[in-house]
């Protein structure tokens, strides 16, 4: 679901999110108009009031976990969970994490990965929020849902900052409530 | 396994904390309850002294210009509840390198809380007006530390992840080289900067990004990381730039 349709519409802050989101044509490659969350991390106030609204949403939700997908997970969930007084687990790609793991593969579009997490890092009944910068087809995701259940997690809802036009229409990601920030940007006179 | 130290960058003489009794090869794996998998570690605390935070520098004070500590005979309560909240893991990536896991740090939210209060505390009010975090475990930290000193985040990464145009640096490892990038555009000549990461081991990366920063005219006031290896001497390999930690590691 998006903010903006949820609680947050004509909220000021949504559109200078927005705003502050750069767009790169074919990037990593043709045809793809990348959303470039950089510039959102240079505009203090933007970045700020991104996860002031993910903070107001989840603080009274009792979340002891913010799961962060590496990497661009990883530069909005600590934020959020230093916040809501939840801790923060990285979820990683393969060898990245020291110590004993679990695993989960997704699909990508061209071959598979692997996404992990540290045994142990969560416990069986802990209520749990997913947060990376974008969902698009919301593979890399939905890996992350099925790691933290494997565990005895309840994941409560996965929070993006951008959502893709193939989720939009979709409440839920494997069941689970998806909550999106802002659109894709386009690229004016592209 | 861990002494908690606060390192000035000028001053080098510290209060020491006597070493746990734990061997170097067991694990110590702390539980989220603040209780211990495995022998707890026992730090002999009689000659245990508190330090002060070295002052950092404003920016009318040049680091020539820098006061000697007062007095080094204090240490933040906090710093010690961070160090048990690290997690060694022996033998990772490889045989012999006893790697330190800040992920429990992560999970221990008051000690997470504190680390980040600690930069904060140290770096607000100094007109710094970027953080950059190098690629991944400084995207931990550095944000945190940016939202609360308004500062913006400016993410080092490894080649190819950045879109748009990026400036390359090339830097050593212990077996070949690696590749740093920063946007072009996302930090303007004349700011000040602080570089993050979760540890500094031989300094290479922290160097590498360094120059990045300077060959666009920032001005880097200095580098700060959860956790020093001192044996690797990085701090000597940044030469006249600061280094921050809050915990050393032997």
């Amino acid at each position: 679901m998006f903010a903006a349709e949820n609680g947050l519409k004509g909220d000021p802050r949504l559109q200078a999110i927005s705003n502050a989101i750069r767009v790169v044509p074919h990037f990593p490659k043709q045809g793809i108009m990348f959303q470039d969350i950089t510039t959102l991390l240079l505009d203090h106030k933007a970045f700020k009031h991104t996860v002031d609204i993910f903070v107001e949403r989840y603080k009274d939700m009792d979340i002891s976990v913010v799961a962060g997908v590496e990497a661009r997970g990883f530069m909005f969930g600590p934020s959020i969970a230093l916040a809501i007084g939840a801790k923060f687990v990285p979820l990683r790609k393969p060898k990245k994490l020291p110590g004993e793991v679990i695993a989960e593969a997704y699909e990508l579009e061209y071959g598979r990965d692997c996404l992990e997490m540290h045994v142990g890092a969560v416990e069986a009944g802990e209520r749990a929020i997913v947060i990376d910068d974008l969902v698009a087809t919301g593979g890399t995701l939905s890996a992350a849902i099925r790691l933290l259940e494997r565990v005895g997690a309840q994941v409560v809802e996965c929070g993006c900052v951008i959502g893709l036009r193939e989720v939009k229409g979709q409440l839920r990601l494997n069941g689970k409530p998806l909550y999106i920030l802002v659109e894709p940007r386009e690229i004016d006179g592209c | 396994m861990h002494r908690a130290l606060i390192f000035s960058s000028l001053n080098p003489i510290y209060s020491k904390l006597s070493t746990t009794t734990a061997s170097p090869d067991s694990a110590v794996f702390p539980k989220r309850d603040g209780g211990w998998i495995g022998p707890p570690p026992v730090f002999r605390l009689q000659n245990y002294k508190r330090t002060l935070l070295p002052p950092l520098c404003s920016a009318s004070d040049s680091v020539a210009n820098q006061p000697k500590m007062a007095s080094q005979d204090e240490q933040d309560p906090r710093i010690s509840k961070i160090s048990s909240a690290i997690r060694v893991i022996p033998n990772f990536p490889k045989p012999g390198i006893m790697f330190q896991d800040i992920t429990t740090l992560l999970l221990d939210t008051k000690a997470f809380r504190d680390t980040i209060d600690l930069f904060v505390e140290r770096y607000r009010g100094k007109d710094i007006s970027v953080v950059a975090g190098i690629e991944a475990r400084g995207f931990i930290f550095g944000p945190p530390i940016a939202l609360a000193i308004g500062a913006k985040f400016v993410p080092m990464r490894k080649p190819n992840k950045l879109p748009g145009e990026v400036i390359s640096e090339e830097y050593s490892l212990e077996y070949g080289t690696d590749i740093m990038e920063m946007h072009v555009g996302a930090v303007q000549a004349g700011e000040r900067a602080l570089i993050i990461d979760d540890l500094i081991a031989t300094g290479g990366t922290l160097c590498a990004a360094i120059k990045l920063l300077e060959r666009v005219g920032v001005h880097v006031v200095e580098c700060a990381c959860v956790i020093e290896l001192p044996e690797l001497k990085g701090r000597e390999r940044l030469g006249d730039k600061p280094l921050f930690v809050l915990v050393s590691s032997t």
